[in-house]
């Protein structure tokens, strides 16, 4: 909760992270909260534990595209959170709002480079806030270089922090990294092992062929056509049940 | 901090004004003069009381598990490991569409003897109506929740201390400008005019609001891996989720794709071969490719993804199971027009 003095009466006002108007509690004044002029800190708090970051890892490790039981296979190397800065900025460009993103610390980090402030539960951060022993990642690059090139009168502007669990596997001695947003729990990742589609092709392609062709045998020979369908459908049945589990 | 609090007086009388956000005229109670509000107006936000309880959220979630072909194990092993609820702002407006769309339908008609002939319908359709817009307000991030299907329920902000709210991060004017596009699409499409030829859509939007709504996130865990659902907060149903598939409905899928898919083509030649020496044999063919094939890759999508099953707006759904069935519906468009070409 950030505060500010009342205009009228000069007593302490609270408000919060997308306050407009409020009312001070001891005079009744409505006050608008004017943010042009200043800049502010926000955090957005943790609401993923390790134990779920990790659970979110293999999760997304499971998934279709990954290589098959990445996510049993991979060796987690190492965990740790961080709270990492992105600047916002509130413009009104011709009488429209107008939302920058843009960067304040430089990463080589999967995710963060497609610039967004995650979903979350914006708090201001100030002194009395407490990161628990959490890196903060330091702003490298000033919120001063990028206000001059910005269009129209500004409204608002702030850094961001917000939360991440940064997760480094291996798998067959390579060395992986993916970054799970410790806010909605999605999961970015830069290059991964993935899963070849030849296998579910194969057997998704040969089923056909051999379906097409039995079903051209019906016109010559019924009940060798019949017979020939139903070791095919056995097989085709056993191969992609293998495919769907192992490959 | 100086500036940051600015008083709101009345200019006629000086008296303290109260100003409620998104408001844009008002009465000063003190000497009654009309006020107009410039400058940052704010938005007007509305939001919902919380009516579902944790209990029931989680056999919302739990039952969620049970259907479709998630993995059979899954309501027997799927452990749930933390249930909270959160309020997610929404940009809502309705946006009236009216205006003329003129232009021409095409029939083919075909008579015994293979001859062609295209009528052209003219049609003149007249909209009028209401579009109801939203979209969420912040970065979705993974919740799968992009749109409203709910705009009915208890008002109230008496839940927006205890609940952790989502903070607006996207602009009221881009929205604006989205809600207008969308309505004039949405306006374009119910007049189902196949070739235009003239229109005029007017789009007259109302005032934007946020919405505040609550969701019950259920996280859970199978096999180690953790998955997630989320639960609308006012009607109690499921919004998205996560969840894992099973090799056997993956693996019967396919079977019955690949032994559907190519009876149906190869049926469709045998026909063709013993139908009459006329063109229609070619249709049938063709006719049964198309269809073999939709039905081959159909399932297909659902062998080669469905050991995740998702459901609702993600942003990685694009390459998912469910959308399969998107794909074949404009599969078939496209290649129904080639066969409709078909000599």
């Amino acid at each position: 909760m950030a505060s500010t003095s009342c205009p009228k009466c000069n007593a302490r006002v609270e408000f919060e992270v997308g306050t407009k108007f409020t009312k001070c509690s001891y005079c009744s004044s409505q006050i608008f909260i004017d943010r042009s002029g200043a800049g502010f800190f926000y955090i957005i708090p943790f609401s993923v534990q390790e134990k779920d970051a990790v659970g979110l890892f293999r999760r997304w490790a499971a998934g279709p595209t990954k290589a098959k039981d990445l996510d049993k296979r991979a060796q987690l190397s190492g965990i740790k959170r961080q709270y990492f800065p992105v600047y916002q900025f509130k413009r009104d460009v011709d009488g429209k709002e107008e939302i920058r993103i843009e960067p304040a610390g430089s990463t080589t980090l999967p995710g963060l480079h497609s610039l967004k402030v995650p979903a979350g539960d914006l708090k201001i951060f100030e002194s009395g806030y407490g990161t628990e022993g959490v890196e903060l990642v330091k702003p490298d690059i000033e919120m001063s270089s990028y206000l001059n090139e910005m269009p129209g009168r500004p409204k608002e502007q702030a850094l961001v922090y917000f939360p991440i669990w940064k997760v480094d596997y291996i798998l067959d001695q390579k060395r992986y990294e993916v970054v799970v947003d410790a806010s909605s729990g999605e999961v970015f990742a830069g290059t991964y092992p993935g899963r070849g589609s030849a296998a579910y092709v194969a057997v998704a392609g040969v089923g056909y062929v051999a379906f097409l062709a039995e079903t051209l045998v019906t016109a010559i020979n019924p009940v060798l056509a019949i017979i020939l369908m139903g070791i095919t459908l056995a097989g085709v049945f056993g191969a992609s049940l293998f495919v769907a589990w192992r490959m | 901090m100086p500036d940051l609090s600015i008083g709101l007086n009345c200019p006629a009388c000086g008296g303290a004004v109260s100003v409620q956000e998104g408001e844009g005229v008002l009465n000063c109670q003190y000497c009654d003069s009309t006020l107009f509000i410039e400058g940052d107006k704010g938005v007007q936000t509305i939001a919902f009381k919380m009516k579902v309880t944790k209990e029931s959220a989680i056999a919302a979630a739990q039952g969620w598990w049970k259907k479709g072909f998630k993995a059979r194990d899954l309501k027997r092993t799927g452990k749930i490991i933390e249930v909270y609820p959160i309020y997610i702002p929404f940009w809502s407006t309705t946006a009236r569409v009216a205006g003329w769309v003129c232009g021409y339908e095409e029939r083919r008609h075909s008579d015994s003897k293979g001859n062609t002939r295209v009528e052209r319908i003219p049609k003149e359709v007249m909209v009028l109506s209401d579009y109801r817009y939203s979209e969420i307000a912040c970065d979705p991030g993974d919740l799968g929740i992009r749109t409203l299907r709910n705009f009915s329920g208890e008002r109230s902000f008496a839940d927006f201390e205890m609940i952790p709210t989502f903070e607006t991060t996207t602009s009221k004017d881009v929205a604006a400008k989205d809600a207008r596009s969308k309505a004039e699409e949405w306006g374009r499409e119910q007049a189902n005019v196949p070739h235009v030829t003239f229109e005029r859509l007017y789009v007259v939007p109302h005032n934007m609001s946020i919405i505040y709504y609550p969701i019950w996130v259920v996280r859970y865990s199978y096999r180690e891996r953790m998955y997630m659902n989320t639960v609308d907060g006012v009607t109690g149903t499921v919004l998205s989720g996560r969840a894992p598939g099973d090799p056997l409905f993956q693996s019967l899928a396919i079977t019955f794709g690949s032994a559907a898919g190519g009876i149906v083509s190869g049926a469709g030649l045998l026909l063709a071969a013993f139908s009459e020496a006329d063109q229609n044999g070619a249709y049938f063919a063709v006719g049964g490719f198309v269809i073999g094939g939709l039905l081959l890759f159909g399932t297909y999508r659902f062998f080669r993804r469905g050991s995740e099953i998702v459901e609702g707006e993600f942003s990685d759904k694009e390459g998912s199971a469910k959308t399969g069935l998107g794909d074949i519906k404009q599969i078939s468009q496209t290649l129904s027009q080639i066969g409709g070409r078909y000599p």
